[in-house]
């Protein structure tokens, strides 16, 4: 307050002599040594304590916290390698995909249960902040996904006690940006995250559906890639490594990185555009011919066991395999779940609600669906091979030499087989009177096959029947090979009715699978193969790991016996039942079958055939299962649209065309006979102003018949016109002297005629036929099904009008 | 200015041209250094994250600013260490009136607000890098406590006419002492409270300590300190007792893990990398939590990530490094020529200390969270500058010390 004399509030304030401090150095250094212990020693002391604490006592608890934190631990899941077919196609592939991933339960903890201060929060008030968390990532999330179901996301966000649920799955790459961007802006990684996860794709979509299978979340669960999964998944990586607070990797030497081993890539022998064919063609019998059972195919390389084509119907996409596509499955679904339903309900002993029941019925039903659609018919399923049988008791009886081809057959619709009462039926009931053996086989007549099994004998039959092999699986590399068990008697139990019947086919049961094998077998030279569909294993870089050899199991029938037996079944579909499958140029041979099945209006009709006769390429079975009969109940034969029930008229007639196609895709080149060169299109010569005579010279030479109208010598008008293509064999007409022919006339309605009929009916009317459909035998029993200008209409005269022949076969 | 020969300088002048203090200046100096290579280490993610400017993505950008600033601070310290500070008795009321001017300065548009308070002012008021008043108020209410202290051996005690009540209440106020508070109470009301509603309130505990260690030091009775010391106290457990904001910041102290993601986040960050260190830690530059793990570790909590990369031994050997220096401050404070000078080093030291104590109290969790850097390490340009200032004003001082005499 300085010196001297002051005022000090209008009161005289005096200084005195006393000082306020002292001069004594011992106050200030006895201090200032204290806040020296204090400040420069005892401070340090809780510090030092803490972080000993916490480094040293501490150390193993926090930094496992620490690392927790820190560290990055994820699994680099292996690329799922490929499939081809065999041309390189791309059949199923895998790519990377991400999943968004919301923890209900994280999001409610993001929700504090305290105010700012501190306190709790009623309880009414902390429900209402959470609910409007939830509300608020609800509205952020249909933003994000506006296709989002908001009634099950409320669901979904609502059940606090989930800590996962995929938001949405399959999210492409290049949608993923903006997620993120929104998960580190909004810091909502510890409750909305993203995982990668793969995707199958099929190209292909059905194509092959059930050979491919596909995969679940558990890997492969169907078809190839269930057979094959420990060769396509590869091994899976890992990185442990550290992170930041944001979540990005870092990079340090503590970093630890397995690489994944990306799985193998496969190769089929299936060929998509082989399988495409095959596909349609059920597709389209299941249609024509009412088929309420599916239908199934095979297509393979006799010679090898290359599966070319493997089909079922009803089918799916794997792409998304518990959909069901199929629309005659959806009905049946429908109609089952609605059984299901009325069998629940008389039988209740819960008192469930009928929409529980429904539910429950629906579900089932759905599953059933389902496993229907997963299954793969042509292996996991056995069926009564029926006349197509028949091809293999030839082959052993050829082999046992117990028949020749000089050999003569009678039948007379029936016959009788000591221990059964009734007398066994032909297909045919007047009977196919005398036939040779080739006749016989044609005609697929059943008494002619009783006369060769008991030739053989059971014993002897039982050995074939094992050597072609039908009592063991085939091995293929598909799953779900159907078990054997009871499919046929055992030898020592075998009677002669059961020889009898079993020697056409029926009463006992093989896979599809194993009766093309065996079926292979009589006409490949005898070898019996074994079937597989996956070629060879490769890297992704192409390096072959792993390639399939064929295999032949055994030596059934010997050579020549094969040939002989290839003959004869040529002559089935040039001349017998299997005439609808007859396409000019290529040499198909094959063998049909109608197998009953026990079940009434049932039928299973198949054919097996193959081309080219002489040098086998492709083998073919393929069979619909129950075609509708017009009328239940009253073995009516006929579907709804007039196509009798059988295999030579319903499998045989889509075989035919499947296997053409299947040979011209191969390259196989067409080879023309003597009868279908005949029939093959020439170019009309140019026969005006001739002589009669000259004429016909000149059309003589281009194979063609003709017919005169008119009076006089000289040729003044002709139909067709010069260089019109018309078919060989057909008859022309020449009009002489002042004949004028018509313009145009109607063309008269040919469908139900015979072959000869048809022909001279458009030929009167001044029309040509090209006839195609079955082969050139044409028989009593072939008739027109449809021409190309319908009957009635108005035609140019002249125009070549195309018939489609059809033959009713009973096999 | 030409230099002088020795002869012709007085004594004062031949006193403030003596040897600086080597040891105190080693130990600043090996403290920046360490300081300096940590914040790199530590500053160098956040500034890599970082895309706002003025940072952008540079990692160089904090150690490169604190770099010249401590260049800076170390000219500035040995400029300082060269004025003779007998001058700082007549500037310590021109600064305190200064620094008292600047921190109203902050109530004007002029002041900074970063992070919701406004604490800064610019070094040119409208350009130039920032800098906190209450820094340079620290320093300033040292000079000038203790430029007025020092000087309490001469003052007279003062005597009031005992024929009124109000003398006698006077006389009485005198004798305890209590008169000769008030300007200083005064004073420290007046800058506490500018600082305060900044708000700021570690840096009012640093000046109040500050000035506390002068008052001390000078001889003011301890009763004073007993009783003042007992009012601040209660009230502080009022104000914890009382406000369920304080309430729930102790409790999180007690206990950070009861809310891991908002209070108890730093501390437990903290901890974490602490506890990652161990003894030998892992190495410099490895830290893990300096990834965004501990919030912005290049400031107050620097010092968790150099022992998670130093370990514990190299946490223990800085902390020896600071009780040194604060020690050798103490030894020049205990030697100082005069009372002045012992006060002045006396109060510089004490708040360095507190400085210390309060940071890594923070960071292992001794005690709740202040928001008080670490002298040398903290980033901060201007803070490193004033401080190394600061240390300029001890070293003048020792610079007077007499040399022990050589028998």
């Amino acid at each position: 307050m300085g010196s001297g004399p002051k005022k000090w509030g209008g009161r005289r304030v005096v200084p005195t002599a006393a000082t306020r401090g002292t001069h004594s150095k011992r106050s200030i250094i006895h201090r200032t040594m204290f806040l020296m212990a204090v400040c420069g020693i005892l401070i340090f002391f809780p510090l030092v304590w803490k972080l000993y604490d916490i480094a040293i006592v501490h150390h193993d608890e926090y930094q496992k916290k620490a690392s927790d934190q820190q560290s990055l631990d994820y699994v680099i899941s292996a690329q799922r390698g490929n499939i081809y077919d065999r041309n390189g196609n791309v059949m199923a592939m895998s790519a990377t995909v991400y999943k968004l991933i919301l923890s209900p339960r994280e999001l409610v903890s993001t929700v504090s249960d305290k105010d700012e201060a501190g306190n709790k929060l009623e309880d009414e008030v902390y429900q209402a902040k959470v609910a409007a968390r939830q509300e608020e990532m609800l509205n952020e999330l249909m933003t994000l996904f506006p296709e989002l179901n908001r009634e099950k996301a409320v669901k979904e966000i609502h059940n606090i006690r989930s800590a996962y649920w995929v938001v949405k799955s399959g999210i492409e790459e290049e949608d993923i940006g903006a997620l993120r961007t929104y998960i580190t802006e909004n810091k909502t990684s510890h409750y909305l995250y993203i995982v990668p996860d793969t995707k199958r794709y099929y190209p292909y979509s059905g194509l092959a559906a059930q050979a491919l299978g596909f995969v679940n979340d558990n890997g492969g669960a169907y078809g190839i890639e269930a057979v094959y999964n420990d060769v396509l998944e590869g091994t899976a990586g890992r990185v442990v490594t550290t992170r930041t607070a944001a979540g990005t990797e870092r990079y340090n030497s503590y970093s630890e990185y397995i690489d994944a081993i990306n799985g193998y890539d496969l190769t089929l022998t299936i060929d998509v555009t082989i399988q495409s064919y095959l596909e349609k063609t059920l597709e389209e019998g299941i249609v024509e011919f009412d088929v309420r059972e599916g239908a199934f195919g095979i297509a393979m390389d006799p010679k090898t066991g290359a599966i070319l084509g493997i089909a079922s119907s009803p089918d799916f996409d794997p792409n998304s395999y518990s959909k069901i596509i199929n629309e005659l499955l959806n009905t049946q679904m429908a109609e089952e779940a609605t059984e299901i339903f009325e069998k629940l309900k008389a039988n209740n002993p819960e008192h469930l609600a009928d929409s529980k029941l429904m539910d429950l019925a629906e579900e089932q039903a759905y599953s059933n669906a389902v496993n229907t659609q997963w299954r793969s018919r042509a292996i996991d399923s056995r069926y009564q091979p029926g006349s197509t049988f028949k091809a293999l008791v030839l082959a052993a009886a050829f082999e046992e030499g117990v028949v020749s081809e000089n050999d003569t057959f009678f039948c007379s619709g029936s016959v009788m087989v000591p221990g059964y009462s009734e007398p066994i039926k032909c297909s045919n009931r007047q009977g196919h009177k005398h036939q040779t053996l080739a006749e016989a086989v044609g005609n697929s007549c059943n008494p002619a096959f009783i006369e060769i099994g008991s030739r053989l004998g059971i014993d002897k039959f039982y050995d074939y029947y094992l050597a072609f092999g039908m009592g063991e699986k085939t091995g293929i590399d598909l799953p779900g090979e159907a078990s054997l068990a009871g499919a046929i008697w055992d030898r020592n139990k075998m009677s002669n009715v059961d020889l009898a019947v079993a020697s056409f086919g029926q009463n006992f049961e093989v896979t599809p699978l194993q009766m093309i094998c065996g079926f292979a077998a009589v006409i490949n030279g005898g070898n019996l193969v074994k079937p597989y569909v996956v070629q060879s294993i490769s890297t992704r870089d192409g390096t072959m790991v792993q390639n399939t050899q064929p295999e032949v199991v055994r030596q059934v029938v010997s050579r020549q016996t094969s040939q002989r037996a290839a003959d004869i079944l040529e002559q089935v579909v040039s001349k017998g039942t299997g005439k609808n499958a007859y396409v000019a140029g290529y040499r198909i041979g094959g063998k049909t079958g109608s197998s009953e099945t026990g079940e009434t209006d049932r039928t299973l009709v198949s054919f097996m055939g193959y081309a080219p006769a002489d040098d086998p390429q492709v083998i073919v079975l393929i069979a619909y299962d129950r075609p509708e009969p017009r009328e239940l109940g009253v073995s009516c034969n006929y579907t709804a649209n007039d196509i009798y029930i059988s295999g030579g008229s319903m499998a045989a007639r889509k075989a035919g065309p499947l296997i053409a196609q299947i040979l011209d895709y191969m390259g196989v080149e067409k080879v023309y006979n003597a009868d279908e060169s005949a029939a093959v299109d020439v170019s009309m010569p140019k026969v005006i102003g001739q002589s009669v005579a000259d004429a016909k010279t000149d059309l003589e030479k281009k194979n063609l018949k003709f017919r005169t109208i008119g009076t006089g010598d000289t040729v003044s008008r002709q139909i067709p016109a010069a260089g019109a293509s018309i078919p060989g064999g057909s008859t022309v007409i020449l009009y002489l002297g002042d004949a004028v022919p018509e313009e145009s006339a109607a063309v008269p309605d040919v469908t139900g005629m015979t072959y000869e009929a048809a022909k001279s009916a458009l030929e009167k009317a001044g029309f040509f036929m090209r006839a195609s459909g079955v082969s050139v035998y044409y028989g009593n029993t072939t008739t027109a099904e449809r021409q190309s200008v319908t009957g009635g209409e108005v035609a140019a005269v002249g125009t070549v009008v195309d018939v489609w022949f059809f033959n009713v076969v009973e096999d | 200015m030409s230099r002088k020969a020795k002869r012709d300088l007085t004594m004062e002048e031949q006193l403030a041209r003596g040897p600086l203090d080597l040891p105190f200046l080693m130990l600043v100096l090996m403290l920046l250094g360490i300081g300096l290579v940590m914040l790199f280490s530590v500053s160098y993610y956040t500034a890599y994250r970082d895309s706002k400017p003025p940072v952008s993505n540079n990692p160089y950008f904090y150690i490169t600013r604190q770099a010249m600033f401590a260049g800076a601070g170390i000219v500035a310290m040995y400029i300082i260490s060269r004025i003779n500070y007998q001058h700082f008795r007549w500037m310590a009321p021109l600064i305190l009136a200064g620094s008292i001017f600047l921190l109203m300065l902050i109530y004007t548009p002029l002041g900074v607000t970063i992070n919701g308070v406004t604490r800064w002012l610019k070094a040119g008021l409208v350009f130039g890098p920032t800098f906190q008043p209450s820094e340079v108020a620290k320093v300033a209410v040292v000079l000038f406590f203790s430029a007025r202290l020092c000087k309490r051996d001469t003052e007279k005690q003062l005597r009031f006419t005992r024929r009124t009540t109000s003398g006698r209440l006077l006389n009485w106020l005198e004798k305890i002492g209590f008169l000769e508070l008030v300007p200083y109470g005064a004073i420290l009301l007046v800058i506490a409270v500018l600082v305060v509603f900044e708000p700021h309130m570690s840096g009012t505990i640093l000046i109040m300590v500050g000035a506390g260690a002068v008052l001390l030091v000078s001889g003011i009775r301890l009763s004073w300190f007993v009783g003042l010391g007992t009012v601040a106290g209660l009230a502080l457990a009022y104000i914890v007792f009382a406000t369920s904001y304080m309430t729930r910041k102790i409790k999180i102290w007690l206990d950070p893990w009861l809310d891991p993601r908002n209070g108890g986040f730093q501390p437990i960050q903290s901890m974490l990398s602490i506890a990652s260190g161990g003894l030998l830690g892992v190495g410099l530059g490895n830290s893990n939590q300096k990834y965004g793990f501990v919030p912005e570790p290049e400031n107050d909590m620097i010092f968790a990530i150099v022992v998670e990369e130093l370990g514990l031994l190299g946490g223990l050997i800085i902390l020896l490094l600071f009780s040194l220096l604060i020690l050798r401050g103490y030894w020049l404070a205990l030697h100082a020529r005069d009372k002045f000078g012992t006060l002045t080093v006396v109060g510089i030291v004490t708040l360095l200390a507190a400085q210390v104590f309060l940071n890594i109290g923070v960071v292992t969790n001794l005690i709740p969270n202040t928001g008080i850097s670490l002298p040398f390490f903290s980033y901060g340009g201007t803070a490193l500058m004033i401080q190394l200032a600061e240390m300029g004003i001890v070293l003048s001082i020792s610079r007077q010390i007499q040399a022990p005499r050589k028998d």
